[in-house]
């Protein structure tokens, strides 16, 4: 298992060493996982100067929690009426959802981006915040979540005369805990490094978020790895934090699941 | 029952609607403040893209420009000059209102932006006289016989050498070589492992384009040229380099290990080096690339025998142009001619020198080696800079047809397929390529 | 009385929907009308002239070797999902044990899903470099006298590329089950446990059927997501060499945004999404057989 979850964080180490190599120690054989001298400079780089990454990672906070806060209560919304409610249409509605998430996301970028010129909201957050806010994903994911809940819980429930609204917040999101939680972690992840949405939708520098930030190291032929290093690396603690307070969750669940039972 | 489910969805409607309007409205004040403090003093607000860091010169040319012209302020914008780079541009062009000027890097992204309407037609403008100004080298930048941008840079390719292995070996530097020269050179000058000769894959293939640039990519009948014996010659000479003399890089290896050939060579790894004037920059950055032989220079060598009708990758370079759907052409056009005819001295320092003959050469090539002048061989740079009056030709090649030739030589060089079916495939999918767009 | 409940039914499925429902049309069905209309015109991005063509770009698409190869290469990179799919799923029952370092272990696994993914390239890149890299290294130490090329031969890049994928989508198919075990109850399986039952038959007969509509998902979506993605390729082999690691979404997106032809591209985009359509299909109705709810 330990040598194993090594291999996982291959990537990850390299990225921290080459953030602190200098550029001719980058590519060397065999690879220096350990540099011989350590120097902080590419990071002292990254947050101060006149292209600091304070600005990109504040956008990038406000996109992706927006976006993730907004696509997890959508998703279980519409997770409970496909899964939960008899109506009619309701299997033809969920394929027609399916397929519009097989769209190859590239074909989509010229309408929307017409859309949002029109909407008026090309070049602002809104045009990465509001379809963030939509995902197919989140929907299945929680479908398939929700119904694996026993239904004896709801119907005893109706009997005791609580609606589909009672049931959703008192009774299945409580119990959903952990699929939230983990939902919310993926999302966070896809939003936090979207780079093509952010590349197409946005201009000004000053929206900007941390993957459009990371092309900064793109040199006119070359690539500044330890400056990108450096800026990647630091780009990932939201991503570890958020990963800590959902792991929280998902573990919860250990004890509902003991309740429900 | 029915006009509640109607009204669920009405109000739905109603709160996305003006969760949308808020912040299109959020976005409009932002620009609002920005028109406000440009009415302060009518100032006239201009935003030029290009591909060049902005710590590699263009800062500095903007500061100087702003400085001298309170009334017209420009900004810089950087896109990175790759597929993703050049789609941000287009599409932030379409928009028509955040880009007054723009740098194209490729002679077939220019076709692309003029074909589509969106770069200025700079031949009405009379007070400039870009054929005079360039020479005669500007007329490969005419798009259908006309100016669409100013080409502003010298842009010169090489091989750079290191001096110190040259003279150890006893080999002069060559002002005018062919592709067999070269390879006797790689053979000696290699040494142990290592390599005699490494190249990036920009330039990987122009041999062949110096060929056809002269020859003509098609034949007489319109069918594709990509047969010429020398594109045969060109493979096997490179094939044997690789393989046989083990004097450069096989390709399956440069391209998994994404080479470092500028740091390869100034470290002092690798004698020969085939690149342009970029690598002025790195080999002047003597903290990351510490070097410690002299540079010196040669042309790209030729693969026809034939030194008479050779042709080499250069000429003029950064064509810029003004955006059709500008407000201010007038004020883009004033800084655009300031920015050729030396305003964009600072650029030098990075490898571009200026084109125009107004602008201070000499000042130009002391600003491009800095301090650094004494660790290069200048007789030979003068020589490939300026002095070397072999014809030049700017790559006017398509993408697909890059692409496509790329991928079957890719397959030749890593010996999944034959010459001969390489040749074929070559020919086959360029000819499919000219079918359908008939316009060349 | 059933009637109007039935009606209730119906109005309050919608609402919870209708919000969802909104996004959906707006961002993905208008936009995916507008690429449909594309496939019958030569639209090149930026372009103002547009005509139409008819099915010319259908037809061009039929005809197209490197639309085959790429298909081809699409169905080899899809062999990472299922074997992803299995190595999740057994990592997760592992790492829901009393272990160890659960926690840790539990965050290494996931560290792919948040590395930068310039550094994830790279660093395979360098792990597969034929010549000087530690796997061939390793291999030719334990007595591997030609070990494979990896990403620098045309026959061995695309499985090399499988490799990688198999890495990422690995820890994100285990965060996923690891939330799904979570409704396994711990009584049932002591139950089973004091029944006699053995550690793999647990496995196969009571965890495997309670987390099979996670199964479904993680593999209806690991197969659209794997159909969908390029960025790995494009960040280490941009289809090379030759072409021999051209998928289709690749393929879709060297078209819309290297040579800009949307019409060409928007028709192999939808032929992709036929191909997707198909699978799932197949999926849904298979899933009878296993998926239990």
């Amino acid at each position: 298992m330990l040598v194993l979850a090594i291999v996982m964080v291959m990537p990850f180490l390299w990225m921290i060493s080459t953030s602190l190599k200098t550029p001719a120690e980058v590519f060397k054989y065999p690879i220096e996982w350990i540099p011989s001298n350590p120097t902080w400079e590419h990071h002292v780089k990254v947050w101060s100067g006149t292209k600091s990454f304070g600005t990109y990672y504040l956008n990038s906070l406000k996109i992706s929690l927006i976006g993730t806060i907004g696509a997890t209560f959508l998703s279980a919304f519409a997770a409970y009426g496909f899964s939960r409610i008899e109506f009619k249409g309701r299997n033809g509605l969920f394929m027609l959802y399916l397929s519009m998430m097989m769209i190859p996301p590239q074909v989509l970028f010229v309408p929307k981006f017409i859309m949002f010129e029109w909407a008026g909201i090309y070049n602002t957050h809104w045009a990465l915040i509001l379809p963030a806010m939509f995902t197919i994903f989140g929907v299945f994911m929680l479908r398939q979540f929700f119904l694996s809940i026993p239904h004896e819980i709801s119907e005893s429930a109706f009997i005791d005369g609580a609606g589909h609204f009672r049931i959703f917040f008192r009774l299945v999101l409580p119990l959903a805990k952990p699929a939230l939680a983990t939902l919310a972690i993926i999302d966070f992840s896809w939003h936090w490094n979207d780079y093509e949405n952010a590349l197409v939708f946005l201009i000004d520098e000053n929206l900007y978020t941390i993957p459009l930030g990371l092309q900064n190291f793109i040199l006119e032929n070359m690539v500044d790895y330890n400056g990108m290093m450096a800026a990647a690396s630091a780009a990932i603690i939201p991503m570890i934090v958020v990963f800590a307070i959902g792991q929280r969750y998902i573990i919860q669940g250990l004890t509902n699941s003991a309740v429900k039972g | 029952m029915r006009k509640k489910g109607w009204l669920a969805g009405f109000v739905s409607l109603v709160l996305i609607a003006s969760v949308m309007s808020g912040c299109s409205g959020g976005g409009s004040n932002g620009k609002a403040e920005l028109s406000d403090a440009k009415a302060a003093g009518a100032v006239v607000k201009l935003k030029m893209w290009g591909g060049v860091p902005p710590e590699a010169g263009p800062q500095e040319v903007l500061d100087d420009w702003n400085k001298d012209h309170p009334e017209i302020q420009v900004e810089y914008v950087r896109y990175v000059n790759d597929d993703e780079g050049n789609l941000k541009l287009d599409t932030a062009i379409m928009t028509g209102q955040d880009v007054d000027l723009f740098v194209n890097y490729s002679a077939s992204q220019a076709t692309k932006r003029v074909t589509s309407g969106v770069a200025a037609d700079l031949s009405t403008l009379t007070d400039y006289n870009i054929d005079e100004k360039m020479g005669p080298e500007a007329e490969n930048w005419k798009i259908d016989g006309k100016f669409y941008g100013v080409p502003t840079t010298k842009s010169s390719y090489f091989v750079a050498l290191n001096k110190d292995a040259l003279d150890a070996a006893n080999l002069p530097v060559p002002k005018d070589w062919t592709w067999e020269e070269m390879m006797e050179y790689a053979k000696k000058l290699k040494q142990g492992d290592g390599y005699g000769f490494i190249q990036n894959t920009e330039p990987f293939v122009d041999p062949i384009d110096s060929v056809l640039a002269k020859e003509g990519y098609t034949k007489a009948d319109g069918t594709s040229n990509l047969d010429h014996p020398l594109v045969r010659k060109w493979l096997e000479s490179l094939n044997v380099m690789m393989k046989n003399d083990a004097t450069t890089a096989p390709l399956g290896e440069q391209l998994t290990s994404k080479m470092p050939v500028e740091q390869m060579f100034l470290s002092g790894e690798v004698p020969m080096l085939n690149i342009g004037a970029w690598l002025l920059r790195s080999s002047n950055n003597f903290t990351d690339y510490p070097r410690d032989f002299k540079i010196a220079f040669a042309p790209v060598p030729r693969l026809a025998e034939d030194a008479a009708n050779h042709m080499t990758r250069g000429g003029l370079g950064d064509y810029i142009s003004i955006n059709a759907k500008s407000k201010h052409q007038q004020e883009a056009w004033e800084f655009l001619k300031w920015y050729a005819d030396g305003g964009m001295s600072p650029m030098a320092a990075g490898g571009r020198l200026p084109a125009s003959k107004d602008a201070d050469q000499e000042a130009a090539l002391k600003s491009m080696l800095g301090d650094k002048g004494d660790t290069y061989d200048q007789e030979s740079l003068m020589y490939v800079m300026f002095d070397n009056k072999t014809p030049t030709y700017v790559r006017t090649v398509p993408q697909e047809v890059m692409d496509l030739r790329s991928q079957e030589y890719e397959k030749y060089f890593l010996d999944s397929q034959d010459i001969d079916t390489t040749m074929a495939e070559m020919v086959k999918r360029h000819n499919e390529y000219l079918k359908s767009n008939p316009q060349k | 009385m059933t009637n109007n409940w039935m009606r209730r039914q119906q109005r309050l499925g919608y609402i919870f929907i209708g919000p969802s429902m909104i996004g959906v049309l707006l961002f993905f069905l208008i936009p995916a009308a507008y690429s449909l209309g594309l496939v019958f015109t030569d639209y090149k991005f930026m372009n103002p002239n547009v005509g139409f063509v008819g099915f010319d770009n259908i037809n061009r698409m039929l005809h197209d070797k490197l639309f085959y190869l790429s298909l081809k290469n699409t169905v080899i990179f899809l062999l990472a999902v299922p074997v992803s799919l299995a190595l999740g799923f057994v990592v997760a029952v592992i790492l829901n044990q009393r272990i160890y370092l659960k926690k840790v272990l539990r965050a290494l696994y996931f560290m792919p899903y948040i590395t930068s993914g310039v550094a994830v390239s790279f660093v395979w890149m360098l792990l597969f470099q034929p010549k000087q890299g530690p796997i061939n290294g390793f291999l030719r130490a334990i007595g591997i006298d030609h070990p494979p090329g990896w990403l620098s031969t045309t026959t061995s890049s695309m499985f090399a590329i499988d490799i990688i994928w198999i890495w990422f989508l690995m820890g994100y198919n285990m965060i996923i089950y690891l939330a799904a075990l979570q409704e396994v109850s711990p009584e049932l399986l002591e139950a089973a446990k004091i029944d006699g039952a053995r550690p793999g038959q647990m496995l196969r007969k009571i965890i495997w059927p309670l987390v099979s509509p996670t199964s479904f998902l993680l593999l209806v979506t690991g197969m659209i997501m794997t159909i969908k993605t390029f960025g790995i390729i494009q960040a280490t082999t941009q289809g090379g060499p030759g072409n021999s690691t051209t998928i289709l979404s690749l393929y879709v997106y060297q078209n819309a945004f290297r040579y800009y032809e949307m019409g060409y591209a928007s028709t192999i985009s939808w032929a992709l999404f036929i191909i997707i359509l198909i699978i799932t299909a197949i999926q849904w109705i298979g899933q009878k057989r296993w998926v239990h709810y």
